[in-house]
């Protein structure tokens, strides 16, 4: 393309300034949309995969097959029995077992419900672990004999988000009419149900509830290096179903790779995401509609110009190009502008998400998206720009002339 | 007059047709998906909202605070509610009656095969008819449970899915409920409602005969005499309640409901989510109604001779206004009216489908006419608001120039 062809795009996109205006701006509102949801979606995805491979790649949990969360339900658990039987199995590096009930906390006259999670306290690293691998960091970890000491969750660190005022160590919080003081604080998981989440040791547990003791609610496994988790989780299926005499089919338990659980957590926020994607992606739709009837008027317009560049020597193909080139240039501004505010409402929203506790909902912006987005924007102007292009070149020289 | 305008707007469009056209597709697409996603969206509502319906409007349910996300009702409970607060509870004055409702889940075996379900209790004698009115229980087979039927058990409709036991349970199998042989006794009729269509409905002495009495129970539901007085019973039952477990206003381990609270609060949950969805598809609306503003404007520039002349022959700016309001919102109205049917196909097409392949009642389309309605009044309305612009630039020009324009 001459510069004198570029140069004549320009100005003509120029001369009928509210038009080009108007038409960038249906681009624009349209790409900002489709922006902001993928890079939300890029993100989740992210921290989906990054759980995949740090924290569970060699994990694999056994949760006995109930109707509610783990810890709701009485007539199903885990048992001793079963734990030990599984740790003797072939393949299984470690295993731990872990108590879960939904709690009544108290602070000062106020009240929450939150989930009391007990663990063993030898087994601590491990269990961090698995857990998106939050740490204590304020205080101390749980150990053995902590009978009436906790360790809470991330949120409690704030004021006005579990309770008015932020939690201090030291502090004693009744849990289930017990008191129990706090030692320590864990690192953030990024959602409010988890963030709010108090820790105690086995021990506790079973006095605070002995009719819990060896009835667990889930437990979870590592497996040895080399070991197919996917492998073993049949393995354990088939083990622990003839160990407790029961028909395949007919197990009241199931056991579960980490990366299937997580995976099955990432597939329905992706077609949320996806379905998101395509209603934004209607607005694109229809900003090109409107960059094709910009482009139709335009060539309209000019019809009398087109057919004295014809009359000079102007090739079919450089009226093509110099049609084609304007609507791409309102495709790429629209993209670029849209790009920019998108960013904008993604960050905004990803602050908000984060202020209310979804530290997880975070958008990323590599610059594949930036960069795809634009060019996806030129394309789409290329394209609704093409048919009024292609009329535009074919038309007869002398009749255009004529034209008025 | 009026015919004037509409025959000059009308004429005016159809001059320039492939712009007019291309402007009203952009306008109903957009119209199309906020028809067919508000349609679907309320017809998930309803769906989900009449799972609830069946409930009286005088009658209260009394259930123990816990965390709301960990399952059926009860289950999430920190301390649960005792069981002989009913005989407290029907002392109240204008309490009809209160009976205790036990949910837990149970492994359900059948044909070699089993499934992990929810065992749900019925009350005894005058209390079942209350709950069989309450539910509006029948069966499709076999008969209702009757207060001697020990052994017996009637089961939802959801239940007797052949892909999960192999073949079908009849009215008369016996099944096996966490290893004690049971008869099915009765298949109640679908209702579209996983309260009832996913439970095995047992007496409530051969329940707690089985699992055991703990002294607790799930949920106590309530019937009121007068509706009228259901406010007042309420915090009678909260009163009760406050003295009973010893906690202070205010502080309450429980809640009290009525039916109507709870289908409000869920609702008004459900209605974020739509909100935010219709959102994102009013975006394109806004983009289809900048197309209607560009093309007014090239309308107005094109016939800016065309309004010198009117001018100069006595039409006033009013009339120049009019007439360029009626053509946008025209093109709005037509959109609008394609658009409304293409949704219509759409939301009731996309259902159709999709409780084909899914099997499931919650996906339905829902659209009133009310919402027809409005969506014509409001793609006008956009139109007609997105050529303000325009027509008040045509209707502000100078004749002298206007006439003079090339």
């Amino acid at each position: 393309m001459r510069t004198e062809e570029l140069k004549y795009s320009l100005m003509n996109l120029m001369h009928r300034k509210t038009r080009s205006m108007l038409t960038v701006l249906s681009i624009v509102i349209g790409m900002m949309a489709v922006f902001a949801l993928v890079s939300f979606g890029l993100g989740i995805q992210r921290y989906v995969d990054e759980l995949k491979n740090t924290a569970g790649a060699d994990k694999l949990y056994v949760q006995a097959k109930g109707t509610g969360a783990p810890g709701t339900d009485l007539n199903f658990y885990i048992s001793k029995d079963d734990a030990n039987f599984i740790e003797k199995i072939k393949g299984v590096s470690e295993i731990v077992s872990m108590y879960a009930k939904p709690a009544e906390i108290f602070f000062k006259d106020q009240k929450r419900y939150t989930y009391l999670i007990s663990m063993d306290p030898k087994k601590i690293d491990f269990i961090m672990e698995t857990s998106n691998n939050i740490k204590v960091i304020k205080g101390r970890q749980l150990k053995n004999g902590d009978i009436d000491k906790a360790v809470i969750g991330y949120n409690f660190l704030f004021d006005n988000k579990v309770f008015k005022k932020a939690l201090n160590l030291g502090d004693k919080i009744l849990v289930n009419g017990k008191n129990f003081q706090i030692i320590g604080f864990v690192s953030e998981v990024g959602n409010p149900q988890d963030d709010a989440q108090i820790y105690i040791t086995n021990e506790a547990f079973e006095t605070l509830h002995p009719e819990y003791k060896d009835k667990f609610s889930y437990s979870i496994i590592k497996s040895e290096k080399g070991v197919d988790p996917q492998e073993l989780a049949d393995k354990i299926t088939e083990k622990l179903r003839k160990f407790k005499n029961q028909k395949e089919g007919q197990e009241d338990f199931f056991v579960m790779t980490f990366a299937d659980a997580i995976a099955i957590f990432g597939n329905i926020i992706n077609i949320i995401n996806s379905v998101l994607f395509l209603i934004a992606f209607v607005s694109v739709i229809v900003a090109s509609v409107n960059i094709m009837n910009t482009m139709y008027t335009a060539v309209l317009e000019r019809t009398q110009e087109i057919g004295v560049m014809k009359a000079i020597g102007a090739r079919n193909s450089d009226i093509r190009t110099i049609f084609l080139f304007e609507s791409g240039f309102l495709g790429m501004i629209g993209g670029i502008l849209g790009v920019f505010l998108g960013y904008l409402v993604a960050s905004t929203g990803g602050l908000i998400a984060a202020s209310s506790g979804y530290a997880s909902l975070r958008p990323i912006f590599p610059v594949t998206l930036i960069l795809g987005c634009i060019f996806f924007a030129v394309l789409i102007g290329g394209l609704s720009g093409l048919f009024p292009a292609i009329q535009a070149s074919k038309l007869k020289p002398v009749e255009a002339l004529r034209y008025e | 007059m009026i015919r004037d305008y509409v025959k000059l707007a009308f004429q005016n469009l159809s001059h320039r047709r492939v712009r007019s056209w291309l402007t009203m597709i952009g306008i109903f697409i957009g119209i199309a998906s906020v028809i067919s996603l508000i349609g679907l969206g309320e017809g998930l509502r309803y769906a989900i909202t009449s799972q609830f319906g069946f409930l009286g409007t005088d009658m209260l349910s009394v259930q123990a605070s816990g965390l709301s996300y960990a399952g059926p009702p009860g289950a999430g409970a920190v301390s649960p509610l005792s069981d002989t607060l009913i005989d407290k509870i029907q002392k109240i004055n204008g309490v009809e009656t209160a009976f205790n409702r036990y949910i837990s889940s149970v492994k359900l075996e059948f044909n070699d095969r089993q499934d992990i379900s929810y065992l749900g209790s019925v009350p005894l004698k005058n209390d079942r008819k209350i709950i069989e009115k309450m539910l509006n229980l029948k069966t499709s087979q076999g008969r209702l449970l009757k207060d001697e039927d020990n052994r017996r058990v009637m089961i939802g409709s959801g239940l007797i899915k052949k892909e999960v036991f192999g073949k079908e349970i009849n009215a008369g199998d016996r099944i096996l409920l966490n290893g004690i042989s049971f008869e099915v006794i009765g298949i109640l009729e679908k209702k579209g409602s996983f309260i009832i269509d996913s439970i095995i409905f047992i007496n409530e002495n051969v329940l707690l005969d089985i699992q055991g009495d703990d002294g607790t129970t799930d949920i106590i539901a309530v019937k009121v005499k007068d509706v009228n007085n259901i406010e007042r019973v309420k915090n009678d039952i909260e009163k009760l309640l406050r003295k009973e477990r010893n906690v202070k206003e205010g502080e309450e381990d429980f809640s009290v409901q009525s039916p109507q609270k709870t289908l409000e609060t869920l609702s008004s949950a459900l209605f974020a989510v739509q909100l935010f969805v219709y959102i994102i598809a009013g975006i394109s609306l806004v983009v289809g109604g900048i197309g209607i503003m560009n093309t007014m404007y090239t309308a107005v520039l094109e016939r800016t001779k065309e309004i010198g002349i009117m001018k100069a022959i006595g039409a006033r700016n009013s009339t120049i206004f009019i007439l360029f309001s009626f053509e946008s919102g025209f093109l709005g109205m037509v959109g609008g009216i394609i658009g409304i049917l293409i949704g219509l196909s759409l939301a009731y097409g996309l259902a159709f489908v999709g409780s084909m392949a899914l099997g499931s009642n919650l996906i339905q389309a829902q659209v009133s006419p009310f919402l027809v309605i409005w969506t014509l009044a409001f793609s006008f309305i956009l139109g007609t608001g997105f050529g303000v612009l325009p027509a008040y630039r045509a209707a502000k020009m100078q004749p002298v120039n206007a006439l003079r324009s090339k």
